[in-house]
């Protein structure tokens, strides 16, 4: 079944690079947000089932998009990706409801890892 | 108006300001382990400055005129076999000393020798990890020279009076502050103009095999 990815990030070069990072043949139906208020959008109309979410961007950021998917109830598996590697930003993460959290740049092994830990690819 | 050459593109602009962000975030976390509490990060902003409008360029980046003091490294490298050297200013603004001597855990007498040891150590923490990351993105060897004071409780028109070498510089603003402490520091990365090219090479090239 094709999943809705979302993928948000306020930098073009690091959509492009989760872009392709991405499992080959993976069944996901892509959309793409520049901040998290463009995010939000994309996840009230269903198109963020799976979310690949940066922290640090304008508008909204990474935190605020998992408090709002919180309080606005969303069900949705959140994968943060991101360069702020400070061991509380991946606590802070965490309690917010982020399954994982990747740190930039990605690449496809470290996509593909984590998505196997959750039993997201074969 | 920028010369057009130094000029970068929203292609160039976009890649960049993601290395940096990278980098960003590894300087943030070697301060964080440095001062034991999270680093608040905001999203780099990077564009080209001529020197005339440096200083209202860095009052906008602080958002006040009050003193500040400051901390410069200079770094130097090779791209395409020639010579690029820049500076890296670390401006802190809106820094209590008594906080940062306490999260230092720094135990003797705040006397003004004792602020520039603060300065120094969180610059030399900041600075390199930062340069050393974005050289690590460019795939760049770069060296750096010994954290140097720009200024102690100064304007900020001084800093730049100070440091005259560059007639446009890519302002790389960087910005870190705490949660509930008087602590906000500014990294801004200055390079002349035949850095800027230089590095505008680089960042096409990253761009080509992306």
């Amino acid at each position: 079944m094709t999943i809705p990815l979302l993928i948000c990030d306020d930098s073009a070069m690091a959509r492009k690079q989760v872009f392709r990072s991405l499992p080959q043949g993976w069944d996901v139906a892509i959309t793409y947000a520049k901040n998290g208020l463009e995010g939000m959008e994309a996840i009230r109309e269903g198109c963020g089932e799976m979310i690949f979410l940066d922290l640090t961007m304008p508008e909204l950021d990474g935190y605020s998009v998992l408090e709002a998917i919180r309080q606005e109830g969303h069900k949705c598996m959140v994968i943060v990706i991101s360069a702020d590697i400070q061991p509380e930003a991946l606590a802070r993460v965490t309690a917010l409801g982020a399954l994982d959290f990747i740190k930039k740049p990605i690449n496809s092994e470290k996509l593909a890892d984590v998505l196997r830990k959750y039993g997201l690819l074969a | 108006m920028i010369n057009s050459n130094l000029a970068f593109s929203e292609d160039q602009r976009d890649c960049l300001q993601e290395l940096v962000n990278i980098a960003m975030g590894q300087a943030g976390d070697s301060l964080a382990r440095l001062l034991e509490v999270f680093v608040n990060l905001s999203v780099p902003r990077i564009k080209v400055v001529k020197r005339a409008a440096l200083v209202s360029s860095l009052i906008e980046l602080i958002g006040h005129q009050n003193l500040v003091s400051a901390v410069r490294q200079g770094f130097h490298s090779q791209i395409e076999h020639r010579d690029v050297r820049g500076e890296a200013i670390v401006i802190f603004s809106d820094t209590s000393f008594t906080e940062l001597a306490e999260l230092l855990a720094y135990e003797d007498e705040l006397n003004e020798k004792a602020e520039q040891e603060l300065l120094l150590d969180v610059t030399n923490v900041l600075s390199s990890a930062c340069l050393a990351g974005i050289g690590e993105q460019l795939e760049i060897d770069m060296g750096f020279s010994v954290p140097t004071l720009l200024g102690q409780q100064v304007k900020i028109d001084t800093l730049i009076e100070a440091n005259q070498a560059w007639q446009q510089a890519l302002l790389v603003e960087i910005n870190y502050s705490l949660d509930n402490r008087d602590f906000m520091c500014h990294l801004v990365i200055m390079m002349s103009d035949f850095a800027i090219k230089a590095l505008k090479l680089r960042v096409d090239q990253i761009l080509e095999d992306f």
